[in-house]
């Protein structure tokens, strides 16, 4: 724990048990979501799915880095994690994102995907908010946790047609924003 | 449709096997099958067997994510 962290967290203002457990909930997000993209990006086959199953993967990859960004604030903010993945599980502040009953329906696939994302980004825009010049750790790595999840939304988005993502893809090395935090 | 008034919604709020009731701008929808209602808790920061009129407004979603679900009752004192 870091005791003068937070002492100055809490003085600025901000209820300490109510961020902890906000970023517990969104590292369990974090980690179920691996787990489940995982089984999604396996099933991600055929013509249509092949095109998809790379940005699902370094959307997999980079929920992982945030899992691994977020446990360290957690504890330093005196936080705890869950001892058990069932626990992880049910306390996650998104939905399972799970395969859909027919895997080969593309569109579907990509919904659970960018549904999932769109929860992420709900979230960390929430922890943003929270945090906005009160806890600026906190609100560095949920921000840059945010940049990340946003693309992935708009990967996701892209492919079912909503409009271009303006960007390209990664190119090597993932977590761009988050990486910082991972060293 | 049944009237709620906030006392009776308040009932409602997700805990020991109770149905998860929410209120926004006048109607009252049933949550219960939401996973991110359980316990009748949303995000730490909301209870379930309240009006969310004024949370909703500063959430980072708007409402059509709980126009998703079924509509209960009407709220009285709104």
């Amino acid at each position: 724990m870091a005791k003068v962290t937070r002492e100055m967290v809490e003085k600025a203002g901000v209820n300490l048990d109510q961020l902890v457990e906000l970023l517990v909930k969104n590292a369990a997000a974090e980690l179920t979501t691996y787990y489940y993209y995982t089984i999604l990006r396996v099933n991600l086959i055929g013509l249509k799915g092949e095109g998809i199953k790379e940005i699902a993967e370094t959307a997999r990859i980079e929920d992982r880095n945030h899992f691994e960004a977020l446990v360290p604030r957690i504890y330093e903010l005196d936080g705890k994690l869950p001892e058990d993945m069932k626990a992880f599980h049910d306390i996650s502040a998104c939905p399972p994102a799970s395969l859909p009953e027919d895997p080969r329906d593309i569109q579907a696939m990509l919904t659970v995907l960018v549904e999932a994302e769109r929860c992420a980004v709900r979230g960390y825009t929430h922890l943003c908010n929270l945090t906005a010049g009160k806890d600026y750790r906190t609100y560095d790595l949920s921000q840059a946790i945010l940049n990340e999840e946003i693309e992935h939304e708009s990967w996701f988005s892209e492919f079912l047609g909503e409009g271009p993502s303006g960007h390209f893809l990664r190119r090597g090395e993932t977590s761009p924003f988050v990486s910082k935090f991972l060293r | 449709m049944r009237k709620f008034t906030e006392k009776e919604l308040a009932q409602y709020d997700g805990k020991e096997g109770t149905r998860t009731y929410v209120a926004y701008k006048g109607k009252v929808y049933d949550v219960s099958q939401s996973f991110l209602w359980q316990d009748g808790r949303h995000q730490v920061l909301h209870t379930a067997g309240t009006d969310l009129t004024h949370a909703l407004a500063k959430a980072p979603h708007g409402p059509e994510l709980l126009k998703k679900f079924p509509v209960v009752g009407i709220l009285e004192d709104s």
